[in-house]
Formats: structure tokens, C-alpha cells, sequence
């Protein structure tokens, strides 16, 4: 199916459906509500069609380009309808574990996700192991008939809603770094996995911390080789930057476009306004620019890339600068404000703050695109 | 106008481009050069892909061919022609010898227009001149004859790129109302997006010096391409570079004033950053008349300048957000 009309097709579903789509909770609502929503929202794709494209056959889609993926979520965040880090999971995860599951398993596990009846999460940094992943701990046993895990991860999304875990665990020696680590698909119900929330500066519990106690993991669980999990989780990166980053390039318009038309409405049209917001929209639209490169990149079946930190760069600039701005041009909104309204610009500026650090810091994709992009050699 | 050349005629021709231009001294020879190698009929042919590669080679190799001039005169439906030189627009003061905005008009002077804007080389030997002004209902470009101006002489910050500013008062009866007067816009649109390609061919230029002089300068013992502090000003000048050309090529496919607006912006923006920080880089030889540098430096403020710069631009962008209150969704996928 051509990306035009599939969008037009969706568009005028998406509005024939509003009712039914549109969050019941307004702005606000609780982490139990935003997440009972996204299942019957992805639900109800998956029922009308428009949610099993551009996913294989194997796994229950329909089969055509992942261009198709990008524009259900791209959609999904201009009008609001589903929290978007959860909108977002299935496409940082399940195109990896399809590519290493075995194909029984994927089959078996993954149609539920792309149901919204299941959620899944991502065990990869460590209290110890942030922008140093391949230093990680947690550590895998062999056992009769599959793994035995032992300790900690962090920075976990969702856990609390997930029934799976795409966990990377130390198989080798301790200072094996990369060599020694491999991926497994876990469920999240297994006996010893334990987790607490954390508390976040905006005032949300999305995260988690979790350890894992002589948890046990059948050995068909395993994705890709026994020491082969650094190469599962490199292709995750491109996944995560493709088709995630051009949802959240719709959610920043969106939010972009909420803040013009208020400062609009306040009659600010001043040359220190009007010069803010266009340097804005040169952010954005460079950033949606080079995203659409990577997504027709993607789905010519073109290998993604280092090349891909710099769509991050992008996006993380473009996201902080527009909630600059926001804070500029609404004085004392983000400050002092009560009410819905000012609750979204409070929450959005303080969780901006967090992508330069989420999905590998700023200064780490500065390092790569030094190294591996500029080929400036090694670091001192 | 679908482009009859494909990708890698285009690459062949890009190489030939470079190369006259970077032996070609001046604008005269590079023009002479660039006609010979058939820039006009390619020019007419597919005007989008012409345009960005023949404006990334000016950038690249520093030359300061007059293909501006060509470009806007095509698209405003003129001959392409040495003889003609246009007008640009640029962010520039007014003349203060020229009337005020609202002055009343000084009646011992009789009726004149002001012409106040950028002119290439051309302007040494063109014999007629096109002129915009803004009339209530847009803009209206005209042709006046060449005598009529006094040719300003070559100063400024780029001697070599030989633009000035040319700020004149004309009988308004010397005016020639362009039959295709309504074309302004297209013109703009793509002389913006060329200049786009231009301000990205030179900023790689001058990421491409400061990383080579990065690895070879020794100080402490060691490269100081091994420094985090250097490597991060050069990955962010490619990341802005990067933004910038995805927007310049997408302009190639969809020639909309907003988004070649934005693509000159963004290169603007793109340059100047990496101007700033090649500049830091390089050090002390990129501050010697011998470093090949500042010429990439200045060249940079001066097509920033043209055609709306990385500053004004957005800015009138914004304002217009602002008025209407809503943002059109660019790039689709």
C-alpha cells in the first residue's frame, strides 16, 4: 500500500473514531489510566488493520513498508490519542527480537505486543553501566536448561505494565565488556525479578529499578548467539532511531504548535518572539528532514548506522530548545502556573532535560560522530 | 521541469565544475569558463539539480563565479546573459543618503525610486539591470538600463566575491516592468535554496580544513584531534551540516518558498557555527592572510547576508507562525 493513501485512510479513521480514541483523562491522568488507553488504542488499530502494517506476516501484521509504522505513530502524536513513550516501545524492541528470536518464538510472542494486549520493557543500563554499557554486571549462569540471572538494572520503562523483558546479561568473564554479554527475552513474572519505581524530577513513575534474584530463563529465550547480545542491542540503536525519533518529531510539532498559537493569542508578535520561534521551527524541520532521509533509508532495506547519532543530536537539540522557548515565551507558565495547561509545559520542560541523556548522552554521540563520522582518530 | 540528467551525470559534471572553477581566477573567467562547459543550457534544462550542484561547487572551491545572476534571470523568464545583472536583496542599512521611509520627498529632487541592494560583478559590464520593488500587491520586477547607475566600486569584507551594495535613485519612468514581473517569488525560492547549497559546500570546506589541521598539529605530545574539547565543535559543526543539506535537497523536490527559506536559514546557521568553530580549531594559522581560511570566513557573512540572513529570516518566518497562529507540517514522509 502507498504511504499516501494509507495516511489518508488512516486520517479519516482516526477521525471517523475520535470519540473512542481520544484519552478520557484530558492532559493529565495517572500512569494506569495513560496505559489502559494506549492498550485499547493499540487495540483498536490492530482491529481496524492500520496497526498490523508494515510489521511481518509471521508476526501477525500485514506485511508492507515500515514507512507505514512511521506514519500510524506520527499520526497517533499529532492528535494526542496514546502516551508516546509507551506509543514507542514495540518499535524500539520487537523489530530486534524478530530479527534474533527464533522464528517459533517471535511468532508466538510477538503478536500479543502488536495487539496492545502486552507490553515490554528493556533491561540495559546498570546503577554501574550507563554511557559505559559494555561494562554491565548482571550476570547469566548456565543452568540445566537455560540461565540463571543475577542483579540489577535500571532506568526500566514500564515494567509495572509488561509481561516481557528484552534483558542484556554478563556471560563472560567479568571484564569480557562487549564479548561477554548476551540478550535474553524474559518474562516478567518470573519468580526472583523484583522492581520499585523512581521517582523523577517531573513528577512521573515510568521508570524502574529491578533486580533479579536466581531468576531462571529457559534457554530458547536467548536472542541471537550465547556472548553475541552487544550486536542484538547495536541493532536496536537504528530501530530506535528511525521510526521512534519520527514519532516523537511529531509530538515536538505538536507541542511547537500549541506554543505558537498561544503566544499568538497573547498578541506577542514581537521581534524577540517572532525570532525565537523560527529558530525553532529551522530545529525541527532539520531535524524531521534528516529523520525522513533515515526512514526512507530504512525502508529501502539500507543498513542504519553510527550515522544515525546524528538524527539524535538533532532531535535532542530541536527538544530542548523548544522547551526553552516555551519557558521564554509564557512567563511564569512553567514557574507558577497551575492547571492542565501549565501542569503539560511544566512536565515537557523538565523531562526535555533528560534527552541529552536517555539513548546515549549528547556527549557520547559527540564522541561517535567525532570517531567514527569525522574519523578524527582516537580520543587522549 | 523534470530533469533530463541523472545522478551520475550530475557527479561528472559537479567534478569538471570544480575543477574550472578552482583554476579560473576571476568571476569573469570562471563565467567565461562555466558558459564554455554548457552551465546555461544545463541551467535551462533542470534548473533544481543545476542549481544545487553548481552552487555547492562555489562553495567548495571558493569561487566567485556570477551564477547567481543566471539563476534569478532564468527564473524570472529572461535570457540568460553576461549583459544582465540583478539586484539581490540582503540585510543591509539603508544609505543614509538615500530618503528615509515616510520622509516627505525632497521636491527640488523631482520623482525618484530608491534602489538599494546587493550586485554581483556583473555590474562592471551588464548593460541592463533588474530591479524588485515591493508594490501593494507584491513584488514587481523591472529592467532599468545600465547607464542609469552609478557603479559602486568594490569594497567590503570579500573583495574577491567582488558583491557590493549598490544604493541609487532612479527616474521612475526608467523602469521596464518585466512581462513575468509575477515571478519574483520562484526567483527568490531559488536563488534560497542555492545559496543553501553554497553556504554547505563552503562550511564542508571549512570543517574539512579544521579536521585535517586537527590530526596533523602536534601539541602535549599528541594530535590535538585527540582532545574532547576539538572533537566536539567539529561533530557538532557536521551535525548542523548534515540538518542543513537533508533540508537543502529536500527543497530540490519541492520548491516551496517557506521550506527554501528555511533551507538558507539553516545553512546560514550551519556556516557561520562551523566558521566559528574551524576558526578556533585552526588557531593561529587560520588567522593569517596565508591560511586559505578567512576567505571561506567572509565569504560565509556575505551570502548569509544575501537573500534574507540566518537571523532576519527566521525571524520573519516566526512572525508570520505568530500572525496566523498555526504551523504547517513540512516533510512528509
Amino acid at each position: 500500500m502507498d504511504p499516501e493513501t494509507f495516511r489518508h485512510d488512516l486520517t479519516a479513521w482516526l477521525d471517523a473514531n475520535a470519540d473512542e480514541l481520544t484519552p478520557p483523562y484530558g492532559s493529565s491522568g495517572s500512569m494506569d489510566e495513560h496505559m489502559a488507553h494506549y492498550s485499547q488504542v493499540k487495540r483498536a488499530l490492530f482491529d481496524a488493520g492500520f496497526g498490523r502494517y508494515g510489521w511481518p506476516e509471521s508476526v501477525g501484521g500485514l506485511g508492507g513498508s515500515p514507512l507505514l509504522r512511521a506514519i500510524v505513530g506520527e499520526e497517533i502524536n499529532f492528535r494526542d490519542l496514546a502516551d508516546p513513550n509507551a506509543w514507542t516501545m514495540i518499535e524500539v524492541l520487537a523489530p530486534t527480537v524478530i530479527d534474533f528470536a527464533p522464528p517459533e518464538l517471535s511468532a508466538r510472542l510477538v503478536p500479543p505486543f502488536l495487539r496492545g494486549d502486552e507490553m515490554w520493557c528493556q533491561g540495559f543500563s546498570e546503577p554501574d553501566a550507563g554511557s559505559d554499557l559494555a561494562s554491565l554486571s548482571c550476570r547469566a549462569a548456565k543452568t540445566d536448561g537455560g540461565w540463571v540471572v543475577n542483579g540489577q538494572k535500571v532506568w526500566t520503562s514500564f515494567i509495572e505494565y509488561s509481561q516481557r523483558c528484552v534483558l542484556l546479561v554478563r556471560t563472560g568473564e567479568s571484564d569480557s565488556t562487549h564479548r561477554g554479554i548476551t540478550a535474553l527475552l524474559v518474562d516478567v513474572d518470573s519468580p526472583g525479578i523484583s522492581f520499585s519505581p523512581i521517582e523523577t524530577m517531573h513528577g512521573r513513575r515510568d521508570f524502574a529499578e529491578v533486580r533479579f534474584d536466581d531468576v531462571f530463563v529457559p534457554e530458547e529465550r536467548m536472542l541471537g548467539e550465547e556472548n553475541g547480545g552487544w550486536q542484538v542491542a547495536m541493532d536496536i540503536l537504528p530501530y530506535e532511531r528511525s521510526t521512534t525519533f519520527w514519532h516523537r518529531g511529531a509530538l515536538l510539532h505538536r507541542r511547537f504548535s500549541d506554543l505558537v498559537a498561544q503566544v499568538s493569542a497573547s498578541g506577542n508578535y514581537g521581534d524577540a518572539a517572532a525570532q525565537a520561534v523560527g529558530q525553532v521551527l529551522l530545529s525541527i524541520v532539520a531535524f524531521r528532514s534528516r529523520s525522513r532521509d533515515t526512514q526512507h533509508r530504512l525502508a529501502s532495506g539500507q543498513p542504519l548506522g553510527v550515522e544515525t547519532s546524528i538524527d539524535k543530536i538533532l532531535i535532542t537539540s530541536a527538544e530542548q530548545q523548544l522547551f526553552e522557548t516555551a519557558r521564554d515565551l509564557l512567563p511564569g507558565v512553567i514557574e507558577f502556573d497551575d492547571g492542565a495547561e501549565a501542569a503539560m509545559w511544566r512536565t515537557d520542560y523538565l523531562y526535555s532535560k533528560a534527552a541529552s541523556i536517555y539513548g546515549g548522552t549528547a556527549e557520547i554521540q559527540r564522541n561517535i560522530v567525532a570517531r567514527r563520522l569525522l574519523d578524527l582518530g582516537p580520543e587522549s | 521541469m523534470s530533469a533530463p540528467i541523472d545522478a551520475d551525470d550530475l557527479a561528472l559534471l559537479a567534478a569538471s565544475f570544480e575543477s574550472v572553477m578552482a583554476d579560473a581566477p576571476g568571476p569573469g573567467e570562471a563565467d567565461q569558463a562555466l558558459n564554455d562547459l554548457g552551465w546555461p543550457d544545463l541551467l535551462a534544462a533542470a534548473p533544481g539539480p543545476a542549481a544545487a550542484m553548481a552552487f555547492g561547487a562555489l562553495g567548495t572551491t571558493g569561487s566567485a563565479a556570477t551564477l547567481l545572476d543566471d539563476l534569478v534571470v532564468h527564473a524570472l523568464g529572461l535570457p540568460i546573459s553576461p549583459d544582465i545583472c540583478v539586484v539581490f536583496p540582503g540585510d543591509l542599512h539603508t544609505d543614509p543618503a538615500a530618503p528615509q521611509p515616510g520622509a516627505p520627498p525632497d521636491p527640488s529632487e523631482g520623482d525618484f525610486l530608491v534602489v538599494n541592494g546587493l550586485v554581483s560583478s556583473r555590474i562592471d559590464r551588464a548593460s541592463t539591470v533588474v530591479v524588485v520593488e515591493e508594490q501593494e500587491y507584491g513584488p514587481v520586477s523591472s529592467t532599468v538600463d545600465a547607464g542609469l547607475l552609478q557603479k559602486p566600486a568594490v569594497t567590503g569584507v570579500d573583495p574577491a566575491h567582488a558583491y557590493r551594495h549598490l544604493s541609487a535613485r532612479i527616474p521612475p519612468d526608467a523602469l521596464t516592468p518585466l512581462a513575468t514581473g509575477g515571478f519574483w517569488e520562484e526567483a527568490m525560492t531559488m536563488a534560497r535554496a542555492a545559496l543553501a547549497h553554497q553556504l554547505i559546500g563552503g562550511a564542508r570546506w571549512m570543517l574539512a580544513e579544521a579536521r585535517q589541521h586537527a590530526i596533523d598539529r602536534v601539541q602535549f605530545g599528541r594530535p590535538v584531534a585527540s582532545f574532547q574539547a576539538i572533537r566536539h565543535k567539529l561533530a557538532e559543526s557536521l551535525v548542523q551540516i548534515e540538518g542543513a543539506a537533508s533540508v537543502a535537497e529536500a527543497c530540490l523536490d519541492d520548491p516551496d518558498p517557506l521550506l527554501a527559506a528555511l533551507a538558507k536559514s539553516l545553512a546560514g546557521r550551519a556556516a557561520l557555527t562551523t566558521a566559528t568553530h574551524a576558526q578556533q580549531v585552526l588557531a593561529g594559522i587560520g588567522f593569517t592572510a596565508e591560511h586559505r581560511f578567512h576567505h571561506w570566513l567572509k565569504r560565509t557573512l556575505v551570502l548569509d547576508t544575501l537573500f534574507g540572513s540566518s537571523k532576519s529570516l527566521p525571524t520573519e518566518i516566526g512572525r508570520d507562525l505568530l500572525i496566523y497562529g498555526t504551523v504547517p507540517r513540512l516533510i512528509q514522509l
